[in-house]
């Protein structure tokens, strides 16, 4: 019971926040439409939670990522603004975003200096640059090409029904396969979870950590400056502060996909997983018109009931 | 040095002392007894069941069974402070000291500081700090500074200092010194040994661990001798010499037990090591041969066990040949590059990812071999080679998708070696290759190091098992104080003389 609980308790409880919302929301909820919304909702923290995963992989965190998502929204914007092309504001975003994650990645494994100290400094910089840049005034309006802006409004048609995959969905789930294949598919990934199994021994059996360590970083930047380009895109416009609460999303849904695993490691697939809950949560609260400080609430106590949940069973399996 | 009076006080009593490690049994049945006032010399090899019984007098260490009496009271040494309560002191052989804290803290950690009005009162503090350092001559060391700042050498010094800090509400009774003297300088051994003898005039015993015969000829009463987690002998040191030493620490039983090996050293060397310094190593030079075994020893703390790692970290200067070529060896990654397979000391933590099946492990070193395009990972190459491997090493296992964690040690050890051969090594660097493996594998893995060493590949084994090296190696390499000082053909080879070898005795006699 306890092992059937650990393994699947945390797809149990997607059921049962679906259920809830479900007859909560009869009408609303469980439309085709609003299923495709939430997935468009929830893309810019897949892709985050994605790359974050690759990072958590080798037991590390990267907290930069929500101003580093700020800050490619500003950077493209900025861009636009002095008549810039899409294609170049883009460019330039995704080029912030792999520099700043690989500057992460050079403190961390070069330098020293532990993930959390390093990436909270760097958050901090990256944060004050967004609003320097900025001037802490939103980008927005006539600046903003439609062709930028119209991506995130445009979708696929899913052939034969009339349903339109948002645009923004099919770019998650690109990241998703991309960070899948990487991860579980690659000699890559196989060497970042040797890593965060047990990192000495990984060394001694010839893994070079450091550019490895310093690559999954790079990705980790990557992934939010894409994601703050999707949020600039949905919202046509940037501000230095969208992306901030991007990291601890991130970060909640790695832990909530780490309680499904069978070793407790974060994998993508559970990220995925952790990912859903948090956006049907926000989806079916906001639709409730749940108070959005209760939400929080609600959201806290479910990702610590989750990994109490798990971490319990653990230690109670260990001491069999 | 004799005891004050003819009547002998018995402070501390052990009786049949029992402790084992799953398989491994470290004490068997220890017994001894420490008179009042007098040093009683605690000698045996490495493993013989020195430390643990240290652990358990100090409170570390829950025993399987037996009986430990205090001034004739028996006693269960269940924590650290109630060891210290009795009147035990320890100046243990790790330097476990606080580096963050200053000298007086760490003198007086654990135990109550001064106190003035309810604040602690720190003059008194350092000036209580101050005579227990002069107690044992220390001078130089100031007592506000952070340990940080010392040498490791001064850190031991006021670890020592805090084994002799009064206590007036727990009197020291009985001190027990694990190689104390290992970190001093001569003086300072000079002057810790004239504190154990007030500490004898004041009626305390002294259970004295050494490696170093002549301190312990000197300065003891009695010497007892640890074997196979007993005591063997009880020698008075008026009587006893370091061959008879040598001789109770060996056993007669074992002196007989050796391997005859046809020691044909092969013309071609695999790896040449000329001139290594790295950390506890000095000017280091060695070649290991095509096809030969060799062993590495000696005592504890003399240089063995840092040798692999300093060969493959690349903090060091000297000039390290693969085949006649000089090669750079700046992290593992270089050596298992270059065909040099390394199975580190510590199984568990930094030999194997215990969480994973056995083909993971088999194929993390060589992951590009076992992939597409060097790229992709391929499941299907990776559990083949695992479980050729697997036969190969004659491994133990349901399938190579077994987790580690769930393996014997021996399986363990085996899963290390199966990693070590699947990228067809020219050399292997093996530490400790049957630690924490019971009998039937070590003999099993025997024959498989020979088996591989027959194929021309070099083997090198770092042991502190001299049995082990005598049974497997061609040619034993010895070392001490941190240098290589002898390399000897295995050839009618005693543990005895070995050990000798280590103890620096036939040079003497020689000389």
């Amino acid at each position: 019971m306890i092992m059937l609980l650990r393994r699947y308790g945390t797809l149990i409880g997607i059921a049962l926040v679906f259920v809830y919302f479900w007859i909560s929301l009869p009408d609303t909820f469980v439309t085709s439409r609003n299923l495709l919304n939430i997935t468009q909702q929830m893309s810019m923290l897949a892709v985050v939670g994605f790359t974050m995963t690759v990072v958590m992989s080798m037991g590390d965190f990267d907290l930069s990522v929500g101003a580093m998502a700020s800050l490619s929204g500003i950077i493209a914007g900025i861009v636009f603004v002095s008549g810039g092309s899409p294609q170049i504001g883009i460019l330039a975003a995704l080029c912030a975003g792999v520099i700043g994650g690989a500057f992460n990645g050079f403190l961390v494994s070069y330098i020293g200096i532990l993930p959390f100290v390093a990436t909270l400094g760097s958050m901090t910089v990256i944060s004050g640059l967004a609003f320097r840049l900025s001037g802490g005034k939103t980008i927005f309006g006539s600046a903003i090409p439609t062709s930028f802006s119209g991506f995130a409004r445009g979708g696929m048609a899913l052939w034969p029904t009339e349903l339109i995959i948002p645009n923004l969905t099919i770019v998650a789930l690109g990241a998703l396969l991309l960070i899948y294949v990487l991860l579980e598919h690659t000699v890559y990934g196989r060497r970042l979870y040797s890593i965060g199994g047990n990192a000495e021994a990984a060394r001694m059996a010839g893994v070079r950590i450091k550019p490895l360590r310093m690559a999954a970083f790079a990705l980790s930047g990557l992934g939010a400056s894409v994601a703050g380009l999707m949020y600039a895109s949905r919202v046509a416009s940037a501000n230095p502060t969208q992306g901030a609460s991007l990291m601890l999303d991130a970060i909640a849904a790695v832990f909530l996909g780490m309680t499904m695993s069978d070793e407790g490691q974060p994998r993508v697939l559970f990220t995925l997983a952790g990912v859903l809950i948090l956006g049907m949560l926000g989806n079916g609260l906001t639709q409730l018109n749940v108070d959005s400080y209760v939400r929080e609430m609600i959201t806290g106590s479910i990702i610590i009931a989750a990994v109490a949940a798990s971490s319990l069973s653990r230690t109670r399996i260990g001491s069999l | 040095m004799k005891p004050n009076s003819g009547l002998l006080v018995k402070l501390l009593s052990i009786s049949k002392l029992r402790k084992s490690y799953g398989a491994t049994i470290a004490l068997n049945d220890a017994s001894l007894d420490l008179n009042a006032g007098e040093t009683l010399a605690l000698m045996g090899e490495n493993g013989a069941g020195k430390s643990t019984l240290i652990k358990i007098l100090a409170g570390t260490v829950a025993p399987d069974g037996g009986e430990i009496h205090i001034d004739g009271q028996s006693v269960k040494l269940t924590t650290p402070i109630l060891a210290h309560r009795l009147g035990l002191r320890f100046i243990h052989q790790e330097l476990n000291v606080i580096n963050s804290l200053s000298v007086a803290e760490n003198i007086f950690l654990g135990r109550r500081y001064p106190q003035r009005f309810g604040l602690v009162n720190w003059k008194e503090l350092h000036a209580q700090t101050q005579a227990c350092l002069e107690r044992i001559g220390i001078r130089h060391i100031s007592t506000e500074h952070r340990l940080s700042k010392l040498s490791v050498g001064d850190r031991m010094l006021v670890k020592i200092a805090a084994a002799f800090l009064d206590d007036p509400a727990a009197p020291a009774r009985i001190f027990i010194m694990d190689e104390p003297t290992a970190a001093l300088a001569s003086e300072e051994s000079e002057r810790l040994f004239k504190v154990i003898g007030e500490l004898k005039r004041k009626g305390c015993g002294i259970i004295y661990v050494s490696h170093r015969l002549d301190e312990v000829l000197a300065i003891a009463d009695r010497i007892s001798v640890l074997r196979d987690g007993a005591v063997k002998a009880e020698l008075k040191t008026s009587i006893a010499t370091k061959s008879t030493l040598i001789e109770a620490m060996i056993g007669r039983d074992h002196v007989e037990a050796q391997q005859s090996l046809s020691p044909v050293l092969s013309e071609s060397i695999i790896l040449s090591v000329d001139h290594l310094n790295a950390p506890g190593l000095r000017d280091v030079s060695f070649d290991l041969h095509a096809g030969e075994i060799l062993g590495v020893v000696g005592l504890a703390g003399s240089g063995p066990e840092l040798l692999i790692k300093g060969l493959i970290n690349k903090t060091n200067a000297g000039i390290v040949s693969l085949n006649g070529q000089p090669v750079m060896i700046r992290e593992p990654a270089d050596a298992w590059k270059l065909g040099i397979a390394i199975a580190p000391r510590e199984r568990r933590s930094e030999g194997l990812l215990l969480m994973q099946d056995i083909a993971s492990n088999v194929a993390l070193p060589h992951l590009n071999k076992f992939s597409r395009l060097r790229i992709f990972l391929s499941q299907i190459l990776q559990a083949a080679v695992a479980e050729k491997m697997g036969v190969r090493v004659r491994l133990k296992a349901r399938n190579p998708q077994q987790k580690v964690r769930e393996l014997s040690g021996g399986n363990q050890q085996k899963v290390m070696f199966a990693r070590a051969v699947a990228g067809d090594p020219r050399a292997l660097l093996l530490d400790e290759p049957t630690r924490g493996v019971d009998v039937g594998a070590k003999y099993d893995i025997y024959a498989l190091l020979r088996e591989i060493a027959a194929t021309g590949v070099g083997i090198l084994v770092v042991s502190s098992d001299y049995e082990e090296i005598i049974h497997l190696c061609s040619r034993i390499a010895i070392f001490r104080g941190g240098r290589l000082v002898d390399i000897v053909m295995n050839s009618g080879m005693t543990e005895q003389a070995l050990l000798a070898l280590c103890y620096g005795e036939r040079q003497e006699q020689q000389a």
